[in-house]
């Protein structure tokens, strides 16, 4: 019966606040945290209360992204065309084994969200957005950045559905939401362009672009196109840019006569050099998230390894231990966004697999088995990876929940490879 | 006479290259989760670590000898008037500059040990017989360009085909070519000289390439 009085409450209950005309056009309502059993996934339902047109696919993108949060078990996904009253509302809630629904309902031209916890009745997420084009980039992004809000209140970290993942196929740069729609082509300085990376505010990337000159390091801005090449970098290999979490200083690998290694950029027309190879190979930088630390792959002793050091080149030390002559080539180092974890991939048989290395303890644990996998990217939540597997037949991206090991294939392009996931795109970012 | 030296060690590295072939395997379609295919990369992974066994400073001694050799019989401008075939000033043959004989030897790839950057003892002659070309051409300027197979991490292979490339670039440097004559790129596993995912095709991928910057004349 409480549970009845709350629906009609959820019905019923208009918003204390309008919504202003301007920016900030998610508004979100009272926020209840709830703990769930440690291990264990809330139980979700996702439906819709209204028949106004773009509610469904509001719907639709709300109960995907929340599903890909893996922190839900998603129970019930009525027909694209199910509009549910309260009377269905009420059964599901009464008999269902939903412990969170959301409810997709429309308010004179908004779309309406509201989260509630089924057992105490409590909202825990409410919020309103304008209808819009729901193939609009824009529009989708405010839904992804609403499920990303939902998976905070109710699961206490926020989801990582605003955002987007560059890869490279053909030669060229491509970028994909993170929930595989909108794959698109970016217009990069030259062919072929690889390795990018995003700058912490998701305005800009890095990439090694293939010219007449060399292969320089361009840093491009993601909506007005504008290229800056890295000082420097005009002539010869450089390699593997990645940006410091300060968003100023870059990392990339120079390669000479006499060997790759690894310089900063700070923003200035100087480069500082952090490795000394001798003849050996140092490249694919990866930050420490407090900017402190820099992991690195490095053949000083022969085969492709994993390394750390200091940000500004002091204590170099074996980061992920190997047997000498008997590891596997070890690769692309990915820092965690908490720090605790470097993913990368290495060789078993030579066949490249994902490993995860707990920093503090250098225990590393294999994530992977099946088919060729590498190159790995953390989504920001911090339990996603995205890496490039051919367990499809083909060279695709997939992503892998590191908590229940669940996965989901992002792209289906073929001859997808070097991945890195984005930040989390604050929606002024994506105005264009 | 000299063409016949030159045919001779033509013929001699169509035999190399054959024996080296016919050591492999048949040719296998290297799908990944296939267990035959990963068999034969450990293999050509056993093999290449064999064949570091010989003996470097061995080879090198041997392939100063015979290029001292080659420049021995260069002087006297004979090889020069055998490369430069086609006569003198008149119109040069191709846009490097060299005749076309003498381009075929300059742009003849030499090959690698699989994740090695070290000039094979086997590839060595290939490089003399092009040392011998930039001694006859002063001005000749030449890019090396340097490559991989697709096995290995896409990122690192640029920085391994940048080691190969100054591998080459070193051998000439210390066989008396100016260093400024020389300029080196890596292309890594981007620009594959074959497609398939075959040991052969993965020996024939690991190599140097060469490029006129400047031509002869």
């Amino acid at each position: 019966m409480r549970r009845a009085g709350v629906l009609s409450l959820v019905a019923l209950a208009p918003f204390a606040r309008a919504v202003p005309a301007q920016d900030s056009t998610v508004q979100s309502g009272v926020r209840i945290g709830i703990t769930y059993a440690p291990g264990t996934r809330a139980s979700l339902a996702v439906m819709r209360t209204a028949s106004a047109a773009g509610l469904d696919s509001v719907r639709a993108i709300l109960e995907r992204d929340l599903d890909h949060s893996d922190r839900f078990e998603v129970l019930w996904r009525p027909s694209a065309g199910d509009v549910v009253d309260s009377t269905a509302i009420a059964r599901v809630v009464r008999g269902g084994p939903a412990q969170v629904i959301a409810l997709v309902g429309d308010s004179g031209g908004l779309a309406r969200i509201t989260v509630m916890d089924v057992r105490s009745g409590q909202w825990l997420h409410r919020a309103r957005l304008p209808l819009g084009d729901v193939t609009a980039r824009e529009f989708r992004l405010r839904v992804h950045a609403l499920a990303d809000d939902i998976v905070r209140e109710v699961a206490g970290q926020a989801g990582a559905a605003a955002t987007a993942l560059l890869f490279v196929q053909a030669g060229r740069l491509w970028q994909v939401d993170a929930d595989g729609h909108g794959v698109r082509a970016l217009r990069a300085a030259g062919s072929p362009a690889l390795s990018p990376a995003w700058a912490p505010d998701g305005r800009r990337i890095a990439y090694t672009a293939f010219v007449r000159s060399g292969q320089p390091i361009v840093v491009q801005d993601l909506a007005s196109g504008a290229r800056t090449m890295v000082p420097t970098t005009e002539y010869g290999l450089n390699i593997t840019p990645s940006f410091a979490p300060d968003g100023r200083r870059l990392a990339f690998a120079h390669g000479t006569e006499a060997g790759t290694d690894i310089y900063v950029w700070e923003g200035g027309t100087g480069v500082s050099r952090l490795t000394v190879g001798r003849f050996a190979d140092n490249l694919s930088p990866a930050w420490s998230p407090d900017g402190a630390r820099i992991a690195f792959v490095s053949t000083r002793a022969r085969s492709p390894q994993l390394y750390v050091m200091n940000a500004d080149g002091t204590d170099q030390e074996v980061l992920a231990r190997f047997d000498f002559g008997a590891t596997g080539t070890t690769s692309s180092p990915a820092w965690s966004p908490d720090g605790a974890l470097v993913a990368f991939h290495r060789e078993v048989g030579g066949v490249p697999q994902v490993f995860v290395l707990d920093v503090a303890g250098r225990a590393v644990r294999q994530v992977t088995g099946s088919g060729r996998n590498e190159d790995p990217t953390w989504a920001p939540d911090g339990r996603h990876l995205a890496f490039v597997s051919t367990r499809g037949g083909r060279r695709d991206l997939w992503v892998v929940d590191l908590e229940t090991g669940r996965l989901r294939q992002l792209t289906s392009v073929g001859g997808a490879r070097l991945p890195a996931w984005s930040p989390r795109f604050t929606l002024t970012a994506e105005r264009e | 006479m000299k063409r016949s030296t030159m045919c001779r060690l033509a013929v001699l590295w169509a035999v190399l290259l054959n024996a080296a072939c016919s050591q492999n395997p048949q040719p296998q379609a290297a799908t990944p989760a296939d267990s035959t295919a990963l068999r034969a990369r450990a293999d050509s992974i056993a093999r290449a670590e064999r064949a570091r066994a010989d003996s470097l400073a061995v080879a090198r001694r041997d392939s100063i000898a015979r290029a001292d050799a080659l420049t021995e019989r260069s002087r006297g401008d004979s090889v020069r008037a055998q490369i430069l075939e086609n006569g003198g000033s008149a119109s040069p043959a191709t846009a490097s500059g060299l005749a076309a004989a003498a381009e075929a030897v300059l742009f003849e790839t030499v090959l690698f040990e699989y994740d090695r950057a070290d000039v094979r003892p086997d590839q060595a002659a290939k490089l003399e017989a092009k040392l011998a070309i930039l001694r006859a051409n002063p001005r000749l300027e030449v890019q090396i360009e340097g490559h991989c197979d697709e096995r290995g991490p896409d990122e690192y292979n640029l920085a391994l085909g940048n080691r190969r490339a100054a591998a080459v670039k070193r051998w000439f440097v210390e066989h008396g070519i100016a260093e400024a004559r020389l300029t080196i790129v890596s292309y890594g596993e981007e620009r594959p000289a074959e497609q398939a995912s075959t040991e052969d095709a993965f020996a024939r991928n690991r190599r140097a390439e060469f490029r006129v910057t400047r031509a002869a004349r």
